[in-house]
Order: structure tokens, then C-alpha cells, then sequence
């Protein structure tokens, strides 16, 4: 199938062709679920190399997925979600590191320079943070306030209720908010108003 | 006596300013590894059994040639037909010899009683 046909399929669709060998297929999906892999990785460990083999690991398994995928199951965007952040979780644990690695420099001819110092410093402080709370806490966490999803794609994703869901983001919240509160003048917040 | 006090936790809005800072702390993918990804989930496509070619049905000289094959080839076909040549001949212009013993075993005196077979035909192995 010509590769701008493809671009407006649903991810499902693309997937079955994939699973028939369809290479435009598998570049389109790759193209489109890579980004947003690595971006929630890397949200949740702050380290370029480990979001990267996250994101290989999880497109991986999604290809070994395909052939017997179901129409009818998760939304392709859904499975990848809870693998990606299954092998976080797994990584963090090995690893006993919670909080994002060294930052690399920034250029310094950015115009913005200061506020993309601050926000680098604010999400470095967040990771730390969120890296101190139960796994199930921080995931819901990650996948609510970071990747900007649905309190019920939450639950579809760490296959819970919505009101557990509710439940571990209002005590993960609360445990955010003491973690932090020394570091917030150090972080700015008192200047947001 | 401050100091004694904790520090207040941080508000909603405090969080949610932490939660954008980390939204746009993310980097761009890097378009070498996106390449590389491409590879992988090209190299990860399911090998399809290659299509059947399609068995055309064979032309007469073909269902021919696939006959005389079973029978031993060319040769052997040769043979066979020489063989039912001979019986046509023979059949239809039996040589004397062969009238001889065929008239010795039916005991007939000609193939022309035989030949003209029918119901009242007579046969004379069955004259008793």
C-alpha cells in the first residue's frame, strides 16, 4: 500500500499489516509511537541511553506482539504505555536509582536560556521526587500528570479501577508535595505566584 | 522559632508549574536512532510463506507426455503403440496362423462365426 494511504490508518490497522509483512507499515509506526515512548522513558527516568532501550525494548516486544494481536484488545497505544512503563519500573528497580542522571549542558545561545535552565532543574527535582514514591503511585503519577492521560486510560493501563487510580494519585500528590516543599524557593515556585 | 516549623507543602499550582517543567524537559528523538528503530521493525516484519506459483492445467500434449512418462518414456510409448497397431492388424487381417489356432481353440471353422455375433449367435462350445 503507497505510504500516504497508510499515514491515516489506525494504529490497529497498521499493526495487522505489519504482522502481514507490510513494510510501510512498520515505518509509519515506528515514526509515530517511537516519539511518545521515549518522551514518557524519558519523563520517567531523565536519562537519554536508558529511555532509548526502553523505547527498543517496547517496539520490540510490539512487533513480537503483532501476528496475534486481536482487534478487539488494548489500544495499541494503551499496550505500549503499560509495557514501556512496566520496563521503567524494572529498570529503576535494578538500577536502585531514583533520580535522573547528570544533565547535559545546554547550549547557551538560547534566547530562553534561564527558563529552560528552570524548567531542567524543576523536572529534575519532580523525577527525584516521583522516584520516591510506591511504584504504583509514581505510575499513575507519570501516566496522569506527564503524559497528560485520562484518569480511565490510567486504570485501562495498570488494569485497576478508576477510583484506585484516583486514590493512588491523591495520596502520591500528597507525598509530592511534602517531598518538595524544602526545595521550593530553590525551584522558583514562589515567584510563580 | 521558624525554623522549627516544616516547610509548607506545595500547592496544586505549584505542582502542576513542576508537571509542565517536566513536560518540556523532554528531547526531540533523535533522528539516527529513529533510523535505527526503522531497521529493527523492518528486520521484525513476519516472513510471509511465498506465494503458491499457480499449477496450470496441462495442455493435451502435456497430460500425454505425462502418460507415456508413468509408462517408462518415449521408448516404452513407442513400443505400446506398435504393439496395438499390431493388434488392429492382426485383428482386422488375422494372418493364417492366427486363424488356425483361434479356429483350433473356438473350434470354428472361420472368425466370420464368430464375427457376426448376436443373439443367435452359435457358439460351439456351447452345443450339448
Amino acid at each position: 500500500m503507497a505510504l500516504d494511504a497508510s499515514q491515516n490508518l489506525e494504529d490497529v490497522e497498521l499493526l495487522a499489516r505489519f504482522a502481514k509483512g507490510d513494510r510501510s507499515a512498520a515505518q509509519i509506526l515506528t515514526a509515530r509511537l517511537a516519539p511518545f515512548v521515549f518522551a514518557q522513558a524519558y519523563r520517567m527516568l531523565g536519562d537519554r541511553a536508558e529511555a532509548e532501550d526502553i523505547t527498543q525494548d517496547s517496539l520490540l516486544r510490539l512487533w513480537h506482539a503483532a501476528p496475534d494481536w486481536q482487534p478487539g484488545q488494548a489500544k495499541v497505544t494503551t499496550w505500549l504505555y503499560r509495557v514501556a512503563s512496566n520496563l521503567c519500573i524494572d529498570k529503576m528497580r535494578k538500577t536502585k536509582r531514583h533520580s535522573g542522571e547528570a544533565v547535559p549542558e545546554l547550549p547557551d545561545d538560547r534566547p530562553n536560556m534561564e527558563r529552560r535552565l528552570q524548567d531542567r532543574a524543576r523536572a529534575q527535582a519532580l523525577r527525584a521526587a516521583l522516584g520516591g514514591l510506591p511504584e504504583r503511585q509514581k505510575q499513575a503519577m507519570t501516566l496522569r500528570h506527564l503524559e497528560g492521560l485520562s484518569n480511565p486510560d490510567v486504570a485501562q493501563i495498570m488494569q485497576i479501577s478508576v477510583e484506585a487510580v484516583e486514590s493512588l494519585m491523591s495520596r502520591g500528590k500528597r507525598s509530592l508535595a511534602h517531598a518538595l516543599a524544602p526545595q521550593k524557593k530553590a525551584l522558583g515556585l514562589e515567584d510563580d505566584g | 522559632m521558624d525554623k522549627d516549623f516544616p516547610p509548607a507543602p506545595l500547592d496544586d499550582q505549584d505542582l502542576e508549574a513542576l508537571f509542565a517543567a517536566a513536560q518540556r524537559d523532554t528531547p526531540e528523538l533523535d533522528p539516527k536512532f529513529l533510523a535505527q528503530l526503522q531497521a529493527q521493525a523492518a528486520a521484525a516484519l513476519p516472513q510471509q510463506p511465498a506465494a503458491a506459483p499457480q499449477r496450470r492445467r496441462p495442455g493435451i500434449f502435456g497430460r500425454l507426455s505425462q502418460v507415456v512418462a508413468q509408462i517408462g518414456g518415449w521408448p516404452a510409448g513407442a513400443g505400446l503403440a506398435m504393439a496395438g497397431a499390431a493388434g488392429v492388424v492382426i485383428g482386422v487381417s488375422p494372418p493364417e496362423t492366427v486363424l488356425d489356432i483361434t479356429s483350433a481353440y473356438f473350434q470354428t471353422e472361420s472368425l466370420s462365426e464368430l464375427s457376426g455375433i448376436g443373439l443367435e449367435a452359435e457358439f460351439t462350445w456351447e452345443d450339448s
